[in-house]
């Protein structure tokens, strides 16, 4: 029973290494992709729906640093910047 | 000859090679040490950047890089007997694959876990990003032709594996779905998946499926009919997310390759049956080609295999966690890849004769021809693996399907993915290309537009090897799996002369890179002339005005990396070469001793000649 386990413990993290994480990259591309439409004004670019997609943006914000690391920036200032 | 003292003498070679060729690889040429911070660490994203338990890694790594190609190469090679298929197999495995694998991660480690496209560009020159995207262009066109032939003449002998294989896709998308959503373990799903995938061979053994029909009332052939099939298939799947079908497909494959795997193993050792072929053949017919050059790029996964650099410095040298690692992984996965090609050597050789279809027969009447050779070796494998599953009980028509079920599911996944990575690369060629224009201009525009449009991206990208799968006419893979191998060993060359300049540049002795990587060019350049000369010296006008035209530009590629490596490590040796990533390795060379930095500004000319034993690490200059 102690060996099924590891090896079912192996088998999960093989699997977590090459497919879980793929799908975790895939939601965050989707989560990178929503973040950029949502402050595409900090970026200098209009947004017609600003004021609709206004609430979301303190949902954004939490991992705000990571992402514009992420994007290549390593500072991200302006009106609500993050560093 | 008996076939189990040829796999468990062969597994002694490679672990022999493990043992001391790889240790002299990871202290004298690449130089790791267990200090040193890798991306993984440096990077921790959670996601792409992970550091990660080398075991898991190691299977991480050869699930990536295992496919098809390893069996199918050595089926066609062992026309030569099975002798120089199985010595290019070993030593190709142990000082040629193990270096590329293994120096591929150890490079990508020490750059930020870039991958060798971007390394490409940065070790050897700009000029090399381009020459890597055009190698990597044709490779995958070559890949979707070879592969389709392949499956579509395993789908037209085995009506009975069309079944199973068309379950296996909703089964995948199933099993991914549930593991999901359900959050749950995955080993109890995938083992469920693979007895319901096993489950449906004997359901299609009573209903086989076949295009027969179809054909006959449109006048095309099966096998066209097939690949029609199979590149619609590709188009859909490319434009669906990786997630969705591409990585549960992909998933279930690995569970059936470990299960064919055993299945050979145990078939081998329980059965002790005797080669069937010679070990080097004789009454080869006269016309046959030459086994030098052809051997050297008919088997290139399975010996030695680019595209394992594209998985090496793509995902998984961002997952190790401790430099050293990189030895396990890199090289331990060289060597399963070696064993799937002795796998396949067996079959072919072994196990083919045990067939019930074949006994009575002599083995040089199924490689009676090289076209026979290259006509079905998929074919020949399939038999094979009945022959030796039929040595533990499993009944033979069963067994055959087992064994082309396996193929189909690899190459039908590799379809898919090769058609995505040919969407990007014309993706990123085209803006390339729109870079070259004034923007704004009808160029630039036309050119990002082409870029942007997906729907003709993969159009593109499916229409080009669909044309060159035509082109044959007899669907004989030969001539196309011959210039599939020279684009593979271009590509193993390409980063054989990014981890030579690497290694140069720290001042350590390059020469058991660069005596692989020169062979390699060597063997792939004399492929390609003797291939340009049989495709103008024929009458088939298809040979002379599109192969011919075909070999001619991998032969300039080829031609253009012997130049660019040349200058490279040229410029590497003098010491004159600008640093390659400067930033790349900043806190590993302040962490180093100071004196070692020290020592190289007192003795600027010491290159490789000067300094090419030191243990000591070295600053990249």
């Amino acid at each position: 029973m102690r060996a099924w386990r590891r090896f079912e413990d192996f088998h999960q993290q093989v699997f977590e290494a090459r497919w879980g994480r793929a799908r975790t990259r895939e939601a965050r591309t989707q989560q990178d992709t929503l973040r950029a439409l949502l402050l595409t004004e900090t970026l200098g670019v209009d947004n017609p729906v600003a004021y609709e997609t206004l609430d979301l943006i303190p949902y954004m914000v939490a991992d705000l640093h990571e992402w514009h690391q992420r994007m290549g920036r390593d500072d991200f200032g302006g009106p609500g910047g993050c560093c | 000859m008996p076939a189990a003292a040829v796999l468990l003498g062969t597994l002694a070679l490679f672990a022999l090679g493990y043992r001391f060729y790889s240790v002299y690889l990871a202290k004298r040429v690449y130089a790791l040490e267990p200090s040193f911070v890798t991306p993984a660490h440096a990077y921790n994203d959670g996601v792409d950047f992970v550091p990660t338990n080398k075991h898991i890694v190691l299977a991480h790594h050869f699930i990536s890089v295992a496919g098809a190609a390893p069996i199918v190469g050595p089926a066609i090679a062992v026309f030569w007997g099975w002798g120089p298929a199985l010595l290019w197999v070993v030593l190709g495995t142990v000082f040629a694959a193990g270096a590329h694998d293994f120096g591929s991660i150890a490079v990508s480690v020490r750059h930020k876990g870039r991958s060798i496209g971007t390394l490409a560009g940065d070790v050897i020159s700009r000029r090399a990003r381009v020459l890597f995207l055009l190698i990597i262009f044709f490779l995958v066109t070559m890949v979707n032709a070879v592969f389709a032939i392949v499956v579509a003449g395993l789908l037209e002998q085995h009506p009975e594996a069309v079944l199973p294989t068309a379950v296996s896709l909703p089964l995948a998308v199933a099993v991914g779905q549930l593991v999901y959503r359900r959050r749950s373990a995955a080993l109890l799903p995938s083992l469920v998946a693979l007895v319901a995938l096993y489950a449906c061979i004997p359901l299609g053994q009573a209903l086989p499926l076949t295009l027969d029909p179809v054909a006959q009332a449109t006048g095309i052939s099966t096998t066209v009919m097939w690949i029609l099939i199979l590149f619609l298939y590709a188009y859909i799947a490319s434009r669906l997310p990786v997630w969705m079908l591409l990585q549960p497909r992909d998933y279930i494959n690995q569970h059936q390759m470990v299960v064919a795997l055993v299945v050979i193993a145990v078939g081998v050792l329980v059965g002790m049956n005797t080669i069937a072929a010679p070990l080097l053949r004789e009454d080869v017919p006269a016309d046959s080609p030459s086994i030098f050059p052809l051997l050297f790029v008919t088997i290139a996964c399975g010996a030695v295999s680019g595209f394992h650099s594209l998985v090496a410095s793509g995902t998984t040298s961002k997952q190790i966690e401790k430099e050293t690692d990189s030895r396990y992984v890199g090289y331990m996965a060289a060597l399963g890849e070696g064993s799937l090609a002795l796998a396949s050597i067996l079959a072919c050789t072994a196990g083919v004769m045990l067939f019930s279809g074949n006994q009575g027969l002599e083995w040089s009447g199924l490689y009676a021809t090289w076209a026979d050779a290259g006509a079905d070796p998929q074919g020949m494998f399939v038999d094979g693996v009945a022959g030796f599953a039929g040595n533990i009980g499993v009944p033979e028509g069963t067994a055959q399907v087992f064994g082309a079920l396996i193929i189909v599911s690899f190459a039908v996944t590799t379809l898919d993915t090769a058609v995505r990575l040919k969407r990007y690369i014309l993706q990123e060629m085209s803006l390339l290309a729109a870079d070259r224009f004034e923007a704004g201009s009808t160029a630039n525009r036309a050119f990002r537009g082409f870029s942007r449009n997906l729907n003709i991206t993969t159009l593109v990208a499916v229409a080009l090897p669909f044309g060159l799968a035509m082109v044959p006419g007899d669907f004989a893979l030969g001539t196309l799996w011959v210039l599939f191998g020279t684009t593979n060993q271009l590509t193993a060359g390409l980063a054989l002369a990014v981890i030579a300049v690497w290694v140069a540049k720290r001042r350590r002795n390059p020469v058991m890179i660069v005596i692989p990587l020169v062979f390699l060019l060597f063997m792939t350049v004399w492929a390609l002339i003797d291939q340009l000369i049989g495709f103008i010296d024929t009458e088939s006008a298809l040979d002379t005005f599109l192969l011919a035209p075909l070999d001619t530009i991998i032969l300039l590629l080829a031609l253009w990396m012997i130049v660019e490596s040349f200058i490279a490590l040229r410029s590497a040796f003098k010491g004159t070469a600008d640093p390659i990533d400067p930033s790349a390795e900043t806190d590993q060379i302040a962490v180093e001793s100071s004196t070692v930095v020290g020592s190289r500004k007192e003795t600027p000319e010491a290159g490789a000649g000067g300094s090419a034993g030191q243990d000591g690490p070295a600053e990249e200059k």
